[in-house]
């Protein structure tokens, strides 16, 4: 490796090693469309701006799950890269933010649907009626739990095997969040691709490094 | 003490064209580039669909209840996948298109078979009328809108169908060395709509030209465009370059392209649910106040009931969605 390079690469370990770096990292796409709601005017935006806010709270959260279930692999994969055990000492609080993003997106679409005859409860049983709706709901579901088994408390009360365990379900989660994401629109929208295709292609070249090694 | 009545002939303010976006008209700029601005006689055989104006309200298709939706989201925030998926694409992206000169194909099953320039139809059409209709979109948003056209009875009437004829099937123009969104694959280009004909030869179906006093913009369908309003937005054809009469129900091109969300009829149906999500309320483009927006009740064939209901009183609306 050329040294300049290895700078680079050490300069970019230290600074994801940060939990500062982290945080403005997971805190600044969600103030993202403040900018075009509130600065730009732009009409096709202010047209209809909760939807805007509604579909990158979601966008966000989608980024944010793939994001730390690829923290692992990467490790896995290259074990002597800073940059994945820098980011490895993220997980669980890249892994709360994504639910987090999950629970606003949530709360925003109760909002944007709410008006016109639909109350809460209405809401809530079209979302339980629709394929599309009912797997962003068990999407959060999950996300909820494993946020809340991330407490310290419930860590020590599962033990380490069942936590892991339990948390594996995050597997699940993304898939249900490619499907949420992937029938969202009248046509196929590409940027499922770009965001749910690494994570697959990483945890399959994962699964063979494992089974390489255990063979 | 005075009281000033409006008549019902009165303009509101919302409906006059702002002044920045009457000079701001591309079409203007063309005008006057050439040297014959005032000269719209000289020029009527360039310009496609600026014949016609200025419009007339026509009074029996205006609500006082309805706030015209404003000029600049009616104009920014479009579903046109010929010029992008994003509603926010087509205007950018159409704004160089060129749908001037514009020969429109009326043909098919017909008396009169005619290939005519667009301002000669217009003018055959005894020019152009404006109404203020509702827009409900299949997505769950609505606007209310000022169209400038005609009757789409009208155009039936000088095509003369012959008995055959049971539906009107709208094409739109096929460009794609100039119309970017055509060279991708996304929807099964051209774009295809249909009517039954006794829908066509409803009073409410439209033909537009115009929104708001002046030509209708690329992004919302130039030179004509379908509009009926108690159908779901998709149905209303943009920059239609052929209007066959045929027999057989046409395929409309989102019917092919997911037949389970989009039907041919495509009523405006509160109580027919899409299957993502509820149709029972819609959203209303630059309503409400501040970030939140507002929401309102959809109203069965889009508030249209009275005009409409009559056409389907033997037909299943939930199959026939």
């Amino acid at each position: 490796m050329l040294p300049g390079k290895k700078l680079i690469v050490a300069f970019l370990e230290k600074l994801l090693r940060s939990k500062a770096v982290i945080w403005t990292l997971i805190v600044l796409p969600g103030l993202w469309p403040l900018w075009p709601i509130f600065g730009s005017h732009n009409p096709s935006v202010l047209a209809d701006p909760l939807k805007l806010v509604l579909h990158h709270l979601g966008f966000t959260a989608c980024l944010l799950l793939v994001a730390v279930l690829s923290f692992s692999p990467l490790r896995v994969l290259f074990p002597k890269w800073g940059v994945a055990l820098a980011l490895n000492r993220h997980r669980r609080l890249v892994g709360v933010s994504a639910c987090v993003y999950g629970v606003l997106h949530f709360l925003t679409h109760l909002v944007y649907e709410n008006g016109g005859g639909a109350t809460l409860s209405k809401i809530l049983t079209t979302a339980l009626q629709k394929p599309f709706q009912l797997a962003g709901l068990i999407t959060l579901a999950i996300l909820i739990v494993l946020a809340v088994t991330s407490l310290p408390v419930f860590v020590r009360w599962l033990g380490g095997k069942n936590w892991k365990k339990l948390h594996r379900l995050a597997y699940v989660a993304a898939a249900f969040a490619a499907y949420h994401q992937a029938t969202g629109r009248k046509i196929f929208p590409q940027q499922v691709l770009w965001i749910f295709v690494p994570l697959a292609v990483l945890e399959l070249l994962r699964v063979i490094r494992q089974f390489q090694r255990t063979a | 003490m005075l009281i000033r009545t409006p008549k019902d002939w009165a303009l509101r303010e919302s409906a006059a064209t702002p002044e920045k976006i009457y000079r701001l008209s591309h079409r203007r700029d063309f005008l006057k580039s050439l040297g014959v601005a005032g000269a719209a006689f000289a020029a009527r055989d360039l310009l496609a669909a600026t014949g016609g104006f200025p419009t007339k309200l026509n009074p029996a298709y205006r609500d006082a209840a309805l706030k015209p939706t404003p000029y600049d989201f009616i104009t920014s925030y479009n579903n046109f996948y010929e010029f992008g998926t994003d509603k926010a694409d087509p205007k950018p992206n159409a704004a160089h298109w060129k749908p001037e000169p514009w020969t429109v194909e009326i043909s098919g099953l017909c008396d009169a078979p005619q290939k005519i320039d667009v301002n000669d139809l217009v003018a055959k059409m005894g020019g152009v009328e404006q109404r203020i209709y509702r827009h409900r979109c299949v997505e769950a948003w609505s606007m209310v809108i000022p169209w400038d056209g005609f009757p789409l009875a009208k155009l039936v009437a000088l095509a003369g169908p012959k008995s055959e004829a049971k539906f009107v099937k709208f094409t739109t123009v096929l460009d794609p060395k100039n119309i970017p969104g055509q060279r991708e694959g996304t929807l099964d280009w051209p774009y295809v709509e249909g009517l039954r004909l006794d829908e066509a030869m409803n009073e409410l179906a439209f033909i537009a030209t115009g929104i708001y006093g002046q030509p209708i913009p690329n992004q919302n369908g130039a030179p004509l465009r379908l509009v009926t309003p108690w159908k779901y937005g998709f149905k209303g054809a943009k920059s239609i370059a052929k209007i066959e009469f045929v027999a057989k129900q046409p395929r409309n091109t989102w019917n092919i392209m997911a037949p389970d969300e989009y039907g041919f009829y495509a009523n405006v149906n509160p109580r027919v649910d899409h299957p993502r999500w509820s149709q029972a309320s819609e959203r209303v483009i630059g309503g409400g106040s501040g970030v939140f927006g507002s929401r309102q009740r959809t109203l069965l064939f889009n508030g249209y009931e009275k005009q409409v209901a009559a056409l389907y009183q033997s037909l299943n609306l939930e199959k026939n969605y």
